[in-house]
């Protein structure tokens, strides 16, 4: 058990090595799983709409994962990186225009109707495709969905589409729905989407609106002797110290997505009976960006950039901000990221010297004051670290003689006034990483888009090279050639720094010693938890 | 007895000045003693205090100085507290003067709109009005002196009615002064003391809603405020509870200080004036 | 009683005037807002151009506002408060959901800080000046002074982590199926904390009320004659100088109930409390313009009802009838 009971150096910086390794013991004691009980899980916001094949987002899939399975789950050991869920295979043809799942036997729905390729097809072509938020970008060529037999599903594609994203895609967006519930009426007003009917190992039972979700056992379930607990609840708790507080009360089991914040993990790792657990999140990279409004004149100074990215010590950020609990991010790509990422990039070393030389050299001379400019600073308010950062960025720029004034809104009012006003001139952005730079990564950088769209390119930055490569990656069907290509991508944005990548993170667990079989996937707590148990 | 005299025979009311001097000197020195940015990271962080008489109070979650923050923070409290607290009884006193002096439809409407500020919890207004114009010193000012102003008003408008027949007031009539003129240079000089007499309450209220504002992250992050102070130590309350406690000590403190020295000045002139 | 009655009706004329400015003040406030409710939605959620238009359709957000008003007022005529756009349920119903948590917490927690408040107060007020006096009004007084959210954390960490006395937060035992008097007893357990923060704060300002009107009551003529009379100190401070002092705290009752839910907003998220206030703040962080308007409009209808209350007991307990009958 010491092993996860983690120190804090022994965090990110060390999980890409861990998921190289194939030995990955299935996480918890060496104890049998019990079958049985109640585990109660900490809950910090209410998702409204349940539905995973619409909102493909990391707070609905903690409840929904559970009720509604996808065709395939991220692994630690499985090829790709992938285990089968509802499909058992997937096989994507040489020309990028079709993608063969052959589909899992004797699935039933929560209902007692058959599983067919029919709800596949039916979720791909209603759903994921025309309604789900990430959806519509990987699946925006699927032209239909073939279903030959039962248990075949066959993905044309009207433009040759690379299978390595769609493989990549796979753990968060392909959620199936069934579709005798949904093909009657509006899609998005369906009474399912509030309390959603799947395939999974935990059927929706009820939610009381600002206290709990419940979910009980599909005793039907297609998994061998699974899933093991009678029950999950999530009791809400909206403040980010309570968590903490019912976990040591013996009130809740399991804390994730970080509810019990950073500077209490220490203490908390002393308590007996409770273990903080670092894995589990490997698939779910949260970044640290600096956004940059490339409108500003001094800003669309490449020297100034860099100025920046030598003012900004990463190490401290990783060190004082996150307690060791992150690591230094050196492009758009994750370290920890098993098939895109290269260290072989330009880097900026923390050197106020060379800040300062550089903004010399750019013409922004100190004033008399100190002050070469000074900029609006908008750290985004989703979580602590991200406003934290805003602090400290704040000060690193003073440091350079950049005076940066914070504004602090909250979300909806950071979202319009960087996303649609652009009125900003640095922002602080936690953009997440979902396994391939095509998901949702290359948007940032990528210019001509709306204005409007959230965690996308807003800063005015247009780099036609850049551009280019980004198109032609997107349509590269080789996976070797694409990831090269990716490679390229990483090279080419540290190089002229659209944005800065400060640092990555993932979230950390706190459990009761009891919960068996925790983080023993890159996306555990967003995964189904057929095989979590409570011990004792 | 002078008046000045009999306040200083209360021991409240001296407690209560001192505080008040104290934090004033606070305020006032801040600058001197800790020039810069009290934000700057100037050591390891959380530090615990008297560890390090450089920084004798330690430092927080980023490494900040606290006894500079505390010293800045009296500042901004104070800050927030007293011009909060002015603009409500401003606000208070020329809606209730207006209203009790004008009687009729203008009293009407204007005690209506009273109600109506008085019927939506101050806080939620507060808490809207400040998500929607974005947190500043100022904005978060306003945002309390709308929720306060009304207890002011009220009171000012009982205050004139009562005193606007009596013999003075008809008197400047006669000599044909402008009613607005006879309201606010004769009515409400008089209204005025049992409206001040609010404000150790507004002020007290002000710093505490301040402090629950940038609890729900709605401060102004470029300074430094207690309440900002309290509601960041909030998350590592467990393992070093000195991060709230210090400003917590100061907000108490600044708190019972504004309430004990103001109920002085109102216990002197309200012997004062059942005397006359 | 004709009395009673017209006041009644001068009130809700009244009412009707002040409700309209409060939506009216509202819907704009929440107009001028920066970011929609498309935009708070599509923080968790990211989107593209396309998705987020459809949105805002769907949510009526590409209407004017104008329209959004008039149509939000002609439903209201028609008792109908919408359709909460984060909850896509009827606002009604959210309403009817948490309001009785509120008033649970705001009842107790109004009675705990009036009825210790003003018995200490009687306690304090019979002996100005004395030690007991000074130590239980500053002592309240430092009370008021500590932040709400800040003594709810010390109260959990105290009673709920280390005594475990109490539970952490929430109304009732999460999924329990407890039923009648359990339930009730459950979710009084649930209440000693959150009831106590909100409760505590507000005790100062009736306890040092209730001292300052029996203060000034022991001046009065009625009570220098009671004293003449020789009724026992006991007799004349209950019987005369506090009930003359209570008045002006009823009349503080009423001011105060709308301030209890502002302070509400905060103890129900420190405490986990399915209250209205938090809804308030989801409303306003979600951008939940009907929403929000249903809830200040409810708070508003509920502190306009315990205002007449407020009123009317006051004309029960009218200081002349009390005189009158204390001379007879």
């Amino acid at each position: 058990m010491s092993a996860f009971t983690i120190s804090r150096r022994t965090v990110l910086a060390g999980s890409a090595a861990l998921l190289a390794s194939t030995a990955m013991p299935v996480i918890g004691r060496a104890q049998t799983p019990k079958r049985g009980g109640r585990l109660v899980v900490a809950a910090d916001s209410e998702p409204r709409n349940l539905n995973p094949a619409i909102v493909a987002s990391n707070g609905v899939f903690f409840i929904s994962s559970k009720v509604v399975e996808t065709l395939a789950e991220a692994s630690f050991d499985g090829k790709d990186g992938l285990q089968p869920r509802l499909a058992l295979s997937w096989e994507g043809a040489a020309d990028g225009l079709s993608v063969t799942f052959k589909l899992r036997d004797g699935v039933k729905w929560h209902d007692g109707k058959p599983f067919s390729s029919a709800d596949v097809a039916f979720s791909a072509l209603q759903l994921w495709k025309p309604l789900q938020n990430l959806g519509r970008t990987v699946f925006k060529d699927l032209s239909t969905v073939e279903t030959p037999d039962e248990l075949t599903a066959v993905f044309k594609f009207a433009k040759p589409t690379p299978f390595q994203l769609i493989r990549n895609a796979l753990p968060a967006l392909s959620s199936v729905v069934p579709k005798h519930v949904y093909e009657n009426g509006k899609i998005e007003e369906n009474p399912a989407n509030n309390a959603p009917v799947g395939t999974g190992p935990y059927r929706f039972a009820e939610y009381k609106a600002g206290q709990y979700y419940r979910l009980a056992k599909n005793a039907d379930y297609w998994g061998k002797d699974e899933p093991y607990l009678d029950e999950i609840v999530y009791q809400v708790l909206p403040d980010r110290t309570s968590a903490a507080a019912a976990l040591e009360a013996e009130e809740i089991q399991l804390a994730a997505f970080s509810a019990v914040p950073l500077a209490d993990l220490d203490r908390i790792s002393k308590v007996p009976g409770l273990k903080v657990i670092t894995k589990g999140y490997e698939g779910l990279t949260y970044q640290l960006v600096v956004e940059i409004n490339h409108r500003r004149k001094e800003l669309a100074d490449l020297k100034v950039r860099q100025a920046i990215a030598h003012a900004i010590d990463k190490d401290f950020v990783v060190k004082t901000i996150f307690l060791g609990y992150a690591a230094t991010a050196t492009g758009p790509v994750p370290k920890n990221d098993p098939q895109f990422y290269t260290a072989d990039v330009p880097t900026y070393a923390f050197d106020v010297a060379k800040a300062n030389a550089l903004l010399d050299e750019a013409g922004y001379k100190k004033g008399p004051d100190g002050n070469r400019f000074s900029l609006k600073l908008l750290p985004a308010p989703y979580f602590n670290e991200t406003k934290q950062f805003g602090d400290y960025l704040r000060q690193a720029l003073a440091a350079v003689g950049i005076d940066a004034e914070l504004v602090n809104n909250d979300s909806p009012a950071h979202i319009k006034a960087v996303y649609t006003d652009h009125a900003f001139d640095l922002a602080v952005g936690p953009p997440v990483f979902r396994g391939d730079p095509a998901i949702s990564t290359t948007i940032l950088v990528q210019s001509g888009i709306p204005d409007g769209v959230p965690f996308s390119n807003q800063g005015g930055y247009k780099n036609a090279e850049l551009d280019a490569l980004i198109a032609k990656a997107s349509e590269t069907l080789d996976t070797t050639a694409r990831t090269e290509l990716y490679k390229e991508f990483q090279k080419k944005v540290a190089a002229d720094l659209p944005l800065i990548n400060v640092a990555e993170w993932s979230f950390i667990s706190v459990a009761r010693d009891t919960v068996g079989n925790i983080a023993n996937n890159p996306r555990w707590a967003v995964s189904n938890w057929a095989d979590t148990y409570l011990a004792g | 007895m002078s008046r000045l005299h009999r306040f200083l025979r209360s021991p409240e009311a001296i407690a209560g000045t001192a505080i008040l001097a104290l934090l004033f000197a606070m305020a006032l020195t801040a600058p001197l003693l800790f020039p810069g940015d009290p934000q700057a990271i100037a050591g390891p962080a959380l530090l615990p205090p008297f560890q390090d008489w450089s920084l004798p109070l330690g430092t927080d979650r980023l490494g900040r100085d606290v006894l500079a923050e505390l010293f800045h923070g009296a500042r901004t409290s104070l800050a927030v507290g007293l011009s909060a607290a002015g603009a409500a009884l401003l606000i208070g006193a020329v809606v209730g003067t207006l209203a009790g002096f004008a009687g009729g439809l203008i009293d009407e409407v204007l005690m209506r709109i009273t109600d109506a500020f008085q019927t939506v919890p101050g806080f939620l207004l507060a808490l809207a009005f400040v998500s929607i114009v974005g947190p500043s010193l100022g904005v978060v000012v306003a945002a309390i002196a709308l929720g306060a102003w009304t207890g002011p008003a009220r009171v000012a408008r009982a205050e004139v009615l009562s005193i606007r027949e009596r013999d003075y007031v008809a008197g400047a009539r006669v000599i044909g002064m402008h009613p607005l003129e006879i309201a606010f240079r004769e009515v409400l000089p008089n209204a005025l003391p049992p409206v001040l007499a609010l404000s150790s309450v507004i002020v007290a209220a002000a710093i505490l809603t301040e402090a629950a504002l940038s609890f729900l992250g709605l401060g102004d992050p470029n300074r430094v405020t207690w309440g900002a102070m309290i509601a960041e130590g909030r998350a590592v309350l467990r393992t070093t509870p000195f991060l709230s406690i210090i400003p917590g000590i100061a907000l108490v403190l600044t708190v019972l200080g504004v309430y004990l020295a103001g109920e002085g000045v109102v216990e002197t002139t309200a012997v004062r004036r059942s005397l006359s | 009683m004709t009395r009673a009655l017209a006041l009644i009706r001068r009130r809700l004329v009244g009412s009707v005037f002040v409700l309209s400015i409060v939506i009216i003040g509202t819907f704009l406030l929440l107009e001028a807002a920066p970011g929609d409710a498309v935009d708070a939605y599509i923080v968790s959620t990211g989107g593209d151009a396309g998705l987020i238009e459809v949105l805002r359709h769907r949510w009526g957000l590409d209407q004017s506002e104008l329209t959004r008003l008039a149509n939000y007022l002609w439903a209201l005529c028609h008792l109908d408060l919408g359709q909460s756009v984060t909850f896509s349920r009827p606002i009604r119903d959210i309403i009817l959901e948490r309001l009785p948590t509120t008033l649970i917490l705001m009842g107790s927690a109004t009675a705990l800080s009036f009825g210790l408040g003003s018995a200490l107060g009687i306690y304090a007020g019979a002996k100005p000046g004395s030690f007991r006096d000074r130590f239980l009004s500053i002592g309240s007084l430092a009370l008021y002074a500590v932040p709400g959210f800040w003594l709810g954390l010390v109260l959990i960490v105290v009673f709920a982590v280390d005594l475990r006395w109490l539970p952490i937060g929430g109304i009732e035992t999460i999924a329990s199926a407890k039923t009648g008097l359990s339930r009730a007893a459950d979710i009084a357990t649930h209440l000693v904390l959150p009831v106590s923060a909100l409760g505590f704060i507000y005790l100062a300002l009736y306890l040092r009320m209730m001292r300052a009107g029996m203060a000034e009551a022991w001046r009065q003529d009625f009570v220098l004659a009671a004293r003449a009379r020789g009724l026992s100190r006991r007799r004349i401070v209950l019987a005369h100088v506090a009930r003359n002092a209570l008045l002006p705290l009823i009349t503080m009752l009423g001011l105060q109930s709308a301030q209890t839910l502002g302070g509400s907003v905060v103890i129900e998220s420190v405490f986990a409390v399915p209250g209205l206030g938090r809804l308030a703040q989801e409303a306003v962080a979600g951008r939940d313009t009907p929403l929000l308007l249903g809830i200040i409009l409810t708070s508003a209808v509920l502190v306009i009802v315990i205002n007449l209350l407020v009123d009317l007991a006051y004309a029960l307990l009218d200081p002349r009838v009390g005189a009158s009958e204390a001379g007879a």
